[in-house]
């Protein structure tokens, strides 16, 4: 699809940026030593923490991926939604309090709190760094989304500036300005989305005036020698959606039947919205592969909105469909992810270091998981009404919440792209902090043993930030193409498996060791890095090959390891906390 | 010592609120994978109807985001303080400090 660029969508944009820029180099002077730039002095309220807590996890795969994936799957965004909400269930009741007791900056001092060993500290600091980098590609990928249709720019320049605006941030006042960034964008994102979502039930259900038929497939050819949409070059008059929006109105996602024959609804309340879609026939979009000429086809097919508010629609979820248990472990394996990986994220748990006290650690927990419960109910309705729009982009699942606000004019476009902007500037500029306190204070200072002041902690940190700004930039150019919400899956696997067993048993058996730590978190993360790497899914969307080939080659039953991956972690630790624990004990 | 079984109960209610969604967490998750479709179809688990013709999934779904939050409130207002209170060791407390 040819995005054209809105002047007012430029310069809502570039208001925001320029007022969050503005703000950093505001805080910087607030962030001279070690504790304000890493931990904002640990004196920020709990209710700006709360809120910041969910401007850090809202991400770009909450926002752009799950409403993609409800408005081209149906209910599978939803169950992503659910995973991610219930996660922070484990941070509330296990997690939270004890890492707040126990560390200061970072999460590799909670883990090291009982040992003071160099090694607890370098393999939590290299978790954490690997994790951080698993969850900045989809973020950065996020961002080049976003920018297309903003600004016309194309998918290189929004992950360069977003990686150029969040290093800014993360290098001008460290934890003191993320913070903030965090609390503005998610004030800002729940309440826009509340609104649009008011729309969506105001506006409610249409057919359009001409019916689509069966046979109405769209096609789109990429050669070197330029675009071909539908057997024409690709043009202004002539994009993928040209065709459908002058016979019948609408472009791709539309209702094909409401219930009682009717052609329109009118407003309708949040309950009546769910029950109208579930008794409507929804037309939606099969991709597929034109054997002649290799072109992309997108074939309609009508299904009953009941259908699409059930698991088990997406390629993702597909195993819970599926009658084979190998299948039905991949689906219970990425919720258990979901659920273990929250608690075990190095940015998220770095945030409990910026307030007070264990009791302010858990009010900020509550205020979080109120507006983040919030927003994920939210995202159902924004993606039921993406789907029913007539606005989706079918070559582009990322693309589908701002197409849905531009349904309701530039104006909501325009804002409601700034604030996903700034959703991705929120969380990466979260993920950049996490890394840059683990090089500066896990790495440096106290496994290479550099005898750092403060101020050269703070710089050093930044120099980190500027660091993983560039390699944030250079994942987000290279993954370009993939759904933003199946590489979050792959990150909450990796730190469930990673983290997840160390922490617990640090907290709850007084006879784990440092060795049953560090044996426990570099299996974790070798194994479950290890699976994702061999199994189908990868081989078919990272190194090209096709579905068939890539279930041929897997040697990995299934593609999400935290099944296997996180009971591993746990029994590695208590076998190893138990052979090492007569040598700790040992005299001499 | 009313006091000291109130503490020791209100220490218990974070594992048992832990427990409980828990179990609940599990029991939705294996119903979508076991209980829902039989050869890809729908045959009953998530899919039967729950709330005026709106199916299980999408309620089972929003009551456990909404418990989440309940739960965590439930927790910060009356089970937490037992962490934050110092254990009474029955001496008389000096309140001159």
């Amino acid at each position: 699809m040819i995005y054209e660029s809105s002047m007012l969508a430029i310069a809502v944009f570039a208001a925001f940026v320029g007022a969050v820029l503005a703000l950093s180099f505001w805080l910087g002077s607030r962030a001279q030593s070690a504790g304000g730039y890493f931990a904002a002095h640990g004196r920020v309220g709990w209710f700006v923490n709360g809120i910041a807590f969910a401007g850090d996890y809202l991400s770009a795969a909450s926002f752009l991926g799950i409403c993609g994936m409800i408005a081209f799957f149906g209910y599978d965004g939803f169950l992503y939604s659910i995973g991610y909400l219930a996660g922070w269930i484990v941070a509330m009741f296990v997690i939270a309090e004890p890492v707040k007791r126990l560390g200061k900056y970072t999460l590799a001092d909670a883990l090291n709190s009982r040992f003071q060993s160099r090694g607890v500290k370098l393999v939590a600091a290299v978790a954490t760094l690997v994790i951080s980098l698993f969850y900045l590609v989809p973020q950065m990928v996020g961002a080049g989304a976003l920018v297309k249709p903003l600004l016309g720019l194309p998918h290189w320049a929004g992950v360069t500036m977003v990686g150029t605006a969040v290093t800014i941030i993360v290098a001008t006042a460290g934890m003191v300005s993320t913070t903030w960034v965090q609390f503005i964008k998610g004030t800002m994102l729940v309440a826009i989305c509340a609104f649009v979502v008011a729309l969506i039930l105001d506006r409610g259900f249409t057919v359009p005036a001409r019916a689509i038929r069966a046979d109405e497939t769209q096609s789109i050819l990429k050669s070197p020698t330029g675009t071909i949409v539908n057997g024409a070059p690709l043009a202004p008059d002539n994009q993928l959606d040209s065709r459908l929006r002058a016979e019948h109105g609408t472009g791709f996602g539309s209702v094909a039947a409401l219930p009682a024959g009717v052609t329109t609804t009118g407003p309708l309340g949040p309950i009546a919205y769910l029950e109208t879609f579930a008794q409507s026939s929804i037309t939606t979009w099969r991709k597929g592969t034109d054997a002649e000429s290799g072109a992309t086809t997108f074939t309609p097919v009508d299904r009953a909105g009941s259908e699409l508010l059930l698991p088990g629609g997406s390629p993702t979820f597909k195993g819970v469909r599926d009658d084979r248990l190998v299948s039905k472990l991949d689906f219970l394996s990425l919720m258990l992810a979901l659920f273990l990986g929250t608690a075990s994220l190095p940015h998220i748990l770095i945030r409990y270091y910026t307030v007070k006290d264990a009791a302010a650690a858990r009010k900020s927990t509550v205020v979080g998981i109120a507006a983040i419960g919030i927003f994920y109910i939210l995202t159902l309705y924004l993606g039921l009404g993406a789907m029913t729009s007539g606005a989706l982009d079918p070559t582009d699942s990322n693309m589908a919440a701002p197409l849905l606000a531009r349904t309701f004019g530039n104006g909501l476009f325009a804002v409601i792209s700034a604030v996903a902007f700034t959703t991705v500037l929120g969380t990466v500029s979260g993920l950049i902090m996490a890394g840059a306190g683990a090089v500066a204070h896990d790495l440096l200072k106290d496994v290479f043993l550099l005898k750092l002041s403060d101020r050269e902690q703070v710089r050093a940190g930044k120099i980190a930030a500027v660091g993983l700004g560039v390699i944030a930039i250079g994942l987000g150019v290279m993954f370009e193409k993939m759904n933003v919400t199946f590489l979050v899956g792959w990150a909450f696997n990796v730190a469930a498996s990673a983290n997840l067993p160390a922490l617990v048993m640090l907290l709850f058996w007084a006879r784990t060791t440092k060795q049953g730590i560090i044996a426990s978190i570099s299996v974790g993360l070798v194994s479950s890095l290890t699976w994702i790497l061999l199994s189908a899914d990868t081989l078919e969307k990272v190194y090209g090959y096709s579905a068939t080939e890539s279930l041929a080659s897997s040697i990995v039953p299934f593609s999400q390891p935290a099944i296997v991956t996180v009971p591993l972690g746990f029994v590695v630790l208590v076998v190893v906390s138990l052979l090492t624990a007569q040598r700790n004990t040992a005299p001499g | 010592m009313k006091n000291i079984h109130a503490r020791q109960s209100r220490r218990w209610l974070g594992p048992v609120l832990f427990v409980v969604y828990c179990v609940a967490y599990l029991a939705f998750v294996l119903g979508a994978a076991f209980t829902t479709f039989r050869d890809g179809k729908p045959v009953g688990g998530l899919a039967r109807a729950a709330v005026g013709g709106v199916n299980l999934a999408v309620v089972a779904g929003m009551l456990l985001i909404v418990g989440a939050f309940i739960l965590a409130l439930l927790y910060a207002m009356f089970g937490a303080r037992a962490h934050d209170e110092p254990e009474y060791d029955g001496a008389p407390k000096d309140d001159s400090q």
